[in-house]
């Protein structure tokens, strides 16, 4: 709001334009606030039915018509859950898992991207959209090609061999993507700090990358979530029980012919609430307070 | 005591250790899948089974649990790999696809001699083309679950045993007032699972042992035109049967007392009781058409064709679906299928609940054993049902299904 | 932009140093993209090359044990041509896709422009707004597949009492309304990647140029449409084509909701590929669709990002 000069005689319209100024601001605060809610409760409210149904005792679960609030609220599906399967066994095997795929990608995605975007080189131009090709093919009609390529090299049924068959499908988006972060970062930076003195490798670390933070974030938070959310590569891959990750949990809490609902639902809740945790704490880094006004023009 | 002879003698207690030491000649280590719903946890009653295997013959067994939904496809996966267990459990339906792959041994000549102990039902499901490649290790049939409360309010006395009760029952239970059915039916695959009995009963056949398609003759049309119009016309059945993909979605309105009746099987049992304990019904066999008839479901167990351990894995698929299956089901709530687990006193043995199922069991037939039968249940006569449900004439549905059924029994 | 070659004077010199000049300043961004290269050849062409091979054998259970895999050439295309749920497939397809890009990129735009602000509680509403993405998708799937219920489906519930519909709905068992159920479905997944992604890309505008727009007068329309849409152009066609790829790949939403029914009306061409591979274990036929799919995936990104960077050199 600008503090325009006024004169004397138009302080009285001058005051109800502030006014009515500061009206339509309100409203444009309710609107976004309320576009803000209508937004959540559409993104959040099959989560809360998760949790809700996770919360209702077990004869509630088909009770016509449902209630939005459970009636009942018991834990019992978590303790069937959390006492009876092997979900913390899981839950370390996808944690190991996600954390390895996480660092490896991001470490390569980043130095990958970073010399494509920045520099012509052989293929610098071809290479990003191969990368992007390699994306494209149904990852279930891989499922026999890959199995025999993990027996070959006595990986099958390990979260090691896992890996590679998931950077796979990931790293070629990350290189593609971090590319595209690296592009948008001005040129005029580096050189500034390549003219204050700094090595390239100081000028990256110190400058760029603060940056790309938002971008960086973006990816790491991409591939965390398809990680540890993976079924069809790691159900395929894994035999033995010790070697599951929670999205197998998951699958084995669907019966043969009938389900408990309960408890399913449970299980999708623990699934999803160490990822959801970790982006909440995540979330403020895409805010980049750095280098937002660093370049002039 | 110089050098020499002490590596000689240290080589030859070496050789003697390792004599000593080596397992019996014929002790093999067996890997094995099974079903995780058998093996849901360190104290599954299978592994106790497992060590009595263990301590009787010396084999040992390396069990992984397999989550019903992901068998199918990691035993296809594994096996087109080269790979994969050397003892399976299977659906009963999955034996064919994989025998006519050639991925499972034949054990025609091993099982001939204990051929007898078996019920006719499930010992068939294993017979592809004339060779045996499967032993039943427990079976399931369907049977109807009755609503007692809603079947007497609708005024009727007993259970329907024949279709013409059946379907007063379904019409009377069905009240648009309070929104109630007479009976929870299922769509697609579901559908067509409850379907084969009912062709049966009419003296229709699916596919006759020659190899003939019968899905359009007039007796299995009617069957299917019966009961497409207890939706269509009378109404009795709920929205659900368009589009109930699993028994939860089936038993559904069951549980919540708007259907009266449902075709099911002993899965069921525990499952309503769950989701609703207040729930009153009763368990009947099927209603009987022309004569009783009834979709006999369950698992087997095969041997991988090419395996290492031929002679340990007959033993223990011998093992575990002989004698002892009949304790050893039971406390999985399931039906061992040997015929001494079908006779009168056994079934008494049973809960009262589970006795319908078994005292249909000589009414059981297995569904065609043909390699494509996967495929002929889940597109052919899932979409009959499907399109019969949704006003296609009887006649017309099952003729299609007829020559797509033929075309694929020609490959 | 050139690379410099001169090395900085007075700076005490590090282990990077060697990558300022001559060998050191050329080899580097080889061996910047080396591992990304070694990974994506070794883990991924095979597989992919294997993949589309595939599509011209014959190669189904049978053939795979018996070793006696023919070279069809193009049978199994034709066979896949003759099906007709391949047309059905396709048509769903195209409908499937273009509701889902347009819908996810145009909502995501909408959230990315919401969210891109400094209010109190607004973490609060970014986590929440992302809550779709990270639910595991099987999870996501069969909990909106338990909404959809025509029995006990929330959903059903809730459109009631708001009036829209006078009784509960089969939404994924009726053949008009399958495909578009799970429409709904895999857009509520999907758009909270486009708007993070939209988001990330917004934070990097300067604001100096926002600045400098409003000082000129400009409305915030105006602002939008010649402004801040220019800057993020790349990351916009980023976001369009990811979604594209992962939208035409997306088989967890239709399988285990609809299975591709009633009556192959959400069929989609992924769904049709798995049902030959895995139902009639068929795999030339499903390689064929695949391989379709693949190319067709690859000439539309291709050409799009071709328009793309034309329009970006000028």
């Amino acid at each position: 709001m600008t503090a325009a000069i006024f004169s004397h005689d138009s302080r009285s319209s001058a005051a109800t334009g502030i006014a009515a100024h500061n009206r339509s601001k309100a409203l444009r605060k309710i609107l976004t606030y309320a576009a803000l809610w209508i937004a959540f409760v559409w993104a959040v409210f099959p989560f809360y039915w998760m949790i809700a149904t996770s919360l209702r005792a077990k004869d509630e679960i088909f009770q016509r018509p449902p209630s939005l609030v459970p009636h009942t609220v018991t834990i019992q599906n978590y303790i069937d859950l959390l006492v009876g399967a092997q979900f913390w066994r899981f839950a370390m095997n996808s944690l190991l898992l996600t954390a390895s795929v996480t660092l490896v990608s991001v470490l390569i995605s980043v130095t990958a991207g970073y010399a494509m975007a920045r520099h012509r080189f052989k293929g610098s131009v071809v290479l990003p959209l191969f990368m992007l090709y390699g994306q494209m093919f149904p990852p279930v009609l891989l499922l026999i090609p890959f199995y025999a390529q993990l027996r070959l090299l006595g990986w099958l049924d390990s979260l090691w061999g896992l890996i590679p068959v998931y950077l796979s499908y990931m790293l070629p988006l990350c290189v593609w993507l971090m590319r595209g972060f690296f592009s948008q970062v001005p040129h005029s930076l580096e050189d500034a700090a390549r003219m204050d003195g700094c090595t390239r490798w100081q000028a990256f670390w110190k400058v760029i990358l603060p940056m790309a933070k938002p971008g960086i974030v973006a990816v790491a938070t991409w591939v965390m979530i398809h990680s540890w959310n993976e079924f069809l590569y790691a159900s395929t891959f894994i035999l033995s029980e010790k070697n599951r990750t929670l999205p197998l949990g998951l699958s084995g809490l669907i019966g043969q012919y009938t389900t408990d609902w309960g408890v399913l639902m449970a299980g999708g809740v623990i699934t999803a609430l160490p990822i959801l945790l970790v982006f909440f704490f995540l979330q403020k880094h895409l805010v980049s307070g750095v280098g937002g006004g660093a370049v002039k023009g | 005591m110089n050098v020499r002879s002490i590596l000689k003698g240290g080589a030859a207690a070496a050789v003697l250790a390792l004599g000593l030491g080596s397992s019996p000649a014929f002790a093999d280590n067996i890997v094995m899948w099974v079903n995780a719903a058998l093996a849901n946890g360190p104290d599954a009653p299978l592994y106790e089974e497992l060590k009595a295997f263990q301590a009787a013959t010396g084999h040992t067994v390396e069990v992984q649990a397999v989550p019903p939904i992901e068998m199918e496809q990691k035993l296809f996966v594994a096996l087109s790999g080269g790979a994969g267990p050397d003892v399976m459990t299977l659906d009963i339906a999955w034996v064919a696809g994989l025998a006519d792959a050639g991925l499972l041994a034949d054990i025609t000549e091993k099982a001939g001699p204990i051929a007898s102990q078996y019920q006719p039902g499930p010992y068939s499901s294993g017979l592809f083309e004339q060779k045996q490649y499967a032993l039943p290790l427990y079976t399931n049939n369907v049977a109807l679950l009755v609503n007692d409360r809603m079947l007497a309010d609708a005024g009727i006395q007993k259970a329907p045993a024949t279709w013409q009760e059946f379907h007063d029952a379904a019409v009377a239970m069905t009240n648009k007032e309070k929104q109630t059915y007479g009976v929870s039916f299922g769509g697609n695959r579901m559908g067509a699972f409850q379907l084969y009995s009912f062709i049966w009963q009419n003296g229709g056949d699916i596919i006759d042992a020659e190899g003939k398609s019968h899905v359009a003759d007039p007796a299995s049309v009617e069957a299917v035109d019966f009961l497409a119009k207890l939706y269509t016309e009378s109404k009795a059945m709920p929205d659900s049967v368009l589009t109930a993909g699993n028994w939860d979605e089936v038993h559904a309105p069951f549980v919540q007392e708007r259907a009266g009746m449902v075709v099911t099987g002993d899965w069921a049992l525990a499952a309503v009781a769950k989701a609703n304990p207040d729930l009153k019904f009763s368990v009947h066999p099927l209603p009987a058409g022309k004569q009783a008839a009834t979709v006999i479901g369950g698992f087997d167990l095969a041997i991988k064709a090419n395996t290492s351990v031929p002679e340990a894995s007959f033993e223990l698929v011998k093992w575990l679906s002989g004698e002892r299956s009949i304790a050893l089901m039971r406390k999985y709530n399931r039906l061992s299928a040997l015929k001494k687990a079908a006779t009168p006193e056994a079934i008494a043995a049973l809960p009262p609940n589970m006795q319908p199922f078994m005292q249909q069991a000589a009414a059981g037939r297995a569904r065609p054993v043909v390699a494509a039968w996967t495929q002929m249940h889940t597109d052919v006569f899932a979409n009959a049902w499907d399109s019969v449900i949704r006003g296609k004439p009887a006649k017309e549905a099952m003729a299609e299904a007829d020559a797509a059924i033929k075309n694929l029994l020609e490959k | 932009m050139s690379a410099r070659t001169v090395p900085p004077s007075g700076l005490k010199p590090t282990w990077s140093s060697i990558f300022e000049t001559g060998l050191g300043a050329r080899a580097y961004p080889y061996l910047m993209v080396l591992p990304a290269v070694v990974i994506v050849l070794g883990v991924v062409v095979y597989p992919v090359l294997s993949g589309i091979m595939t599509a011209f054998y014959d190669v189904t259970l049978r053939s795979l044990n018996s070793g006696d895999m023919d070279f069809v050439g193009l049978r199994n295309f034709e066979r896949v041509f003759a099906d007709p749920n391949f047309v059905r497939a396709l048509q769903n397809t195209v409908v499937w896709v273009i509701l889902n890009v347009v819908a996810q990129l145009g909502l995501g735009l909408a959230l990315a422009l919401l969210l891109h602000r400094a209010m109190p509680g607004i973490g609060f509403f970014r986590s929440g707004i992302l809550v779709p993405w990270v639910v595991p998708s099987v999870v996501a799937v069969l909990t909106w597949r338990w909404m959809y219920d025509p029995s006990v489906g929330i959903v059903n519930e809730l459109l009631v009492k708001l009036g829209v519909i006078d009784a509960y709905h089969p939404w994924l068992g009726d053949t008009a309304t399958s495909l578009y159920a799970v429409t709904v479905e895999s857009i509520w997944k999907g758009t909270p990647f486009v708007m993070l992604l939209l988001l990330a890309a917004l934070q990097l505008v300067p604001k100096s140029i926002l600045e400098a727009a409003s000082m000129d007068g400009a409305s915030r329309w105006k602002k939008l449409w010649y402004v801040i849409l220019p800057q993020i152009r790349v990351s916009f066609a980023i976001a369009a084509v990811l979604t594209f790829i992962l939208t035409v790949n997306n088989f967890n939403a239709i399988w285990l909701m609809t299975e591709g029914g009633p009556l192959n009306s959400s069929e989609i061409l992924f769904t049709l590929a798995y049902k030959y591979g895995f139902k009639r274990f068929d795999l030339g036929l499903a390689s064929a669709v695949a391989t379709m799919l693949f190319v067709g995936l690859v000439v539309a990104t291709t050409v799009y990002l071709k328009l793309i960077q034309a329009r970006e050199e000028d």
